[in-house]
């Protein structure tokens, strides 16, 4: 039994929003690929592999179809032969071990022929309005040869490497929403499969898994002959894909302030509702307790030689062993079990923990916040229009009530400012430079909302209270951009960072962490402050093995019998 | 070649940038040419038209002069910089209709109108000289084409919408304009250089393990 009883408010954005908290956020139920796995399992998906037509040498092309209730969408995979010296993760890259696109239903000879000519080009080719994503992956070379030469071999590959590395390949760039040529997102967003966030991205990635899967067995086959073992179900689920991402992804969460906002308050609202509970049943604490513990084995699979990761993974083992204690003494059901356990943990743990308790506590109540997921697309184009008739001094106050702590930071100090974020002329690879030590500042892109916000609250300042913000901004266009931003927060008081962006010790991985974990990423492993490596999927059924009971919590393993 | 709106968008908010106009009015410049561009008409060419005009060397020239009855500026009106004004004072129509001389590529305040008649829930009529168009934001109803440079465009609530321009979910820019937006657009990425390609996104490490 669980009754609603004192609100507990979401938790401010002064406090959820700081560079160190986005860094430490973890997957969740409301998380992308989960919400995927769901639907395909609640509405019966059926899946199809139409072509498989690969070379001994891993040269060739496959189809693999995802029936769902109304639609259907196809991975078509191209497979290369990419010389070891080629292979990068960066978006300079120009060839790659595999590349992909999701086609809007099933393709025809004429469309494979089509894209066959375009999508091993990647950003240089052109894919068109039939296609959802363009992506790439390249191979994990040491899991890779593991798993090729133990099957080859006649033998199961060795399950402690695989749970260390966690996919054969990793993801580069999966590019959606109308890039290099593919459908824009409006094309396919009034589709319930397809309405909440990067679902046509965690489709292509999903199926992207399956694919991966068979061509290592294929080329073990064609190395070992009869004598070749068919890999282990039980150990192939542990093969997720991996993502290697860099600086593009961090300007996102800026760009799409309300969108981020969606996803942020979403997660804040679950959190919210739980603690918000009384009292909780027993079989609701020991649903708890349960997936706890087999989070504590994922996290015990968590690797990075990233000095700063490698410090936070210390802190969140050390945070793992006192919640265990905490749940040795506490009981889970009584006295706003959930509330007190919150509470405990912003005393007691570091923010990796912290956060990971915030998602964990999540699980038991899926019928309370799973709905949530339908809150989390941008659906609110009017938010972009300007309200021309607000007074200066209400703009003043929205300002000061997002960025408060950036009024009074002096930002001509060199080391507020020491960083600029522009867009690099090479394949348009957005990147961070040293303003004072690089010819970039005039390139600067608006990635710093603080400082512009500090700017026009400055501005602000030398106008009178009751003039219409409409005329400041005809004499100061230059501060347009911040005055949207300070109204879209009106609706949105998760969309802004509250920390600063162009800081000389700024950690983008924070804000890559931040996006990644809302698609359900684990294992995160920085490999430099503005680059980082995870995991999709690990654990998760495959299609044919896809049922209502093993939709959702694959992301915890559960402990070898 | 055909191109998504997203892509358009993109193209439009580097291009404005890169010739010269302010975050804010690039980002209306990205909106208002998809929004044409949607609606079937030559969005990427009307934005084409305004950045080779180069009114960004005098900006302030070229913004209106909101607390006259007919808005203008010392030379040509800017749309984007009109336009903007015209949405932020969208509650205005509800009192009366606002009037802009002298404006050039007029046909880009258009998407602006639009803002205006979402915002209010109305159609909005705009008068070009002697060319109509309605809109209620969505859909825009247009009999001849608007022309390169108006003299006097007035902008009221009412009209009601009658055959709609076709929409459209992709643009086939004219491939030159699409190359000059590009070269607008241009202007705005750093050169790339050893240090940057070492410094500015990659981890250092080998991806070949």
């Amino acid at each position: 039994m669980t009754q609603a009883s004192a609100h507990i408010p979401r938790r401010d954005p002064a406090q959820v929003m700081r560079l160190s908290r986005l860094g430490s956020l973890h997957q969740c139920r409301l998380s992308f690929m989960r919400q995927l796995t769901r639907r395909m399992a609640q509405e019966g998906w059926t899946f199809t592999r139409p072509v498989f037509d690969v070379d001994e040498n891993g040269v060739g092309h496959a189809v693999y179809t995802a029936h769902g209730p109304e639609h259907a969408y196809s991975l078509v995979a191209f497979a290369h032969d990419l010389p070891p010296e080629q292979r990068s993760d960066r978006v300079i890259a120009e060839a790659w071990d595999a590349t992909f696109t999701l086609f809007d239903g099933i393709p025809t000879a004429q469309d494979i022929r089509r894209l066959s000519q375009n999508v091993p080009l990647q950003e240089a080719g052109r894919v068109s309005e039939s296609e959802l994503s363009l992506s790439r992956a390249n191979r994990s070379v040491r899991l890779w040869a593991h798993v090729v030469d133990s099957l080859a071999a006649g033998h199961q590959p060795d399950l402690d490497q695989i749970y260390q590395v966690g996919y054969l390949m990793r993801t580069t760039a999966v590019y959606g929403s109308g890039k290099f040529g593919a459908a824009d997102r409006e094309k396919t967003c009034d589709r319930a499969e397809l309405n909440a966030p990067f679902q046509a991205e965690m489709l292509s990635v999903y199926l992207t898994r399956t694919f991966v899967r068979d061509l290592v067995q294929h080329m073990a086959r064609a190395k070992g002959g009869d004598h070749t073992a068919e890999l282990d179900p039980a150990i192939a689920r542990w093969l997720g894909i991996g993502n290697s991402t860099g600086l593009g992804m961090a300007p996102f969460i800026v760009n799409h302030p309300i969108l981020f906002n969606n996803w942020i308050m979403a997660r804040e609202e679950a959190i919210s509702r739980v603690r918000s509970l009384a009292t909780a049943s027993e079989d609701e604490a020991q649903t708890f307790r349960d997936i706890f513990d087999r989070s504590k084995l994922s996290m015990s699979w968590w690797r990075s030689e990233h000095p700063i990761q490698v410090e936070k993974l210390s802190s969140l083992n050390a945070d793992l062993q006192a919640i265990s204690g905490y749940l040795t003494q506490n009981n889970l059901t009584q006295d706003h079990p959930w509330d007190r356990l919150i509470r405990w943990s912003e005393e007691a743990l570091s923010e990796e923990g912290q956060e990971l308790l915030a998602s964990l506590i999540l699980e038991p109540f899926g019928d309370m916040v799973d709905g949530l997921t339908g809150c989390m697309a941008d659906g609110n184009a009017h938010a972009q229009i300007i309200d021309g008739s607000m007074t200066v001094v209400e703009v003043r106050t929205l300002i000061q009530n997002t960025f408060e702590w950036a009024l009074d930071l002096d930002w001509t100090t060199e080391k507020n400012c020491a960083r600029a974020w522009y867009v690099s002329e090479e394949k348009l690879e957005p990147r961070l430079g040293e303003r004072f030590e690089e010819p970039i500042a005039d390139y600067e892109q608006p990635l710093a909302p603080a400082r512009d916000a500090a700017a026009a609250h400055t501005a602000l300042a030398q106008w009178q209270d009751d003039t219409r913000i409409a005329e400041f901004m005809l004499r100061h266009p230059e501060h347009r951009h911040t005055i949207r931003r300070a109204q879209i927060g009106r609706v949105a008081p998760y969309s802004e960072i509250r920390d600063n962006t162009i800081s000389a010790s700024v950690m983008p991985i924070d804000m890559l962490r931040a996006k990644l974990s809302f698609f359900g990423a684990t294992h995160f492993d920085p490999r430099s402050d503005r680059w980082v490596r995870i995991c999709m999927y690990a654990g998760a059924p495959y299609p044919e093995e896809l049922t209502e009971d093993r939709a959702d919590l694959w992301v915890y393993p559960e402990p070898a019998e | 070649m055909n191109f998504s709106l997203n892509e358009v968008e993109a193209t439009a908010k580097r291009a404005a940038r890169g010739a010269g106009y302010s975050w804010g009015h690039a980002e209306e410049a990205a909106k208002a040419t998809r929004w044409l561009c949607a609606q079937g008409l030559d969005g990427t060419g009307a934005l084409e038209r305004l950045l080779n005009q180069n009114l960004t060397a005098s900006p302030e020239s070229h913004a209106p002069n909101t607390n006259e009855c007919i808005w203008a500026g010392q030379k040509a009106l800017c749309p984007l910089m009109a336009g903007a004004a015209l949405s932020d004072c969208a509650l205005q129509l509800n009192e009366a209709a606002i009037s802009l001389k002298d404006v050039a590529v007029p046909t880009l305040l258009l998407p602006f109108a639009a803002n205006a008649a979402r915002l209010l829930k109305a159609c909005a009529t705009i008068e070009y000289d002697g060319t109509v168009a309605i809109t209620d934001g969505y859909s825009l109803t247009l009999a001849t084409a608007v022309p390169d440079h108006a003299q006097l465009v007035s902008i009221g609530l009412g009209g009601t919408l009658a055959e709609t321009t076709s929409p459209r979910s992709r643009a086939i820019p004219d491939p030159l304009v699409w190359a000059a937006l590009n070269q607008f657009a241009h202007r705005t990425y750093a050169p790339a250089t050893e240090e940057s390609r070492l410094r500015g996104a990659g981890s250092g490490l080998s991806d070949n393990d």
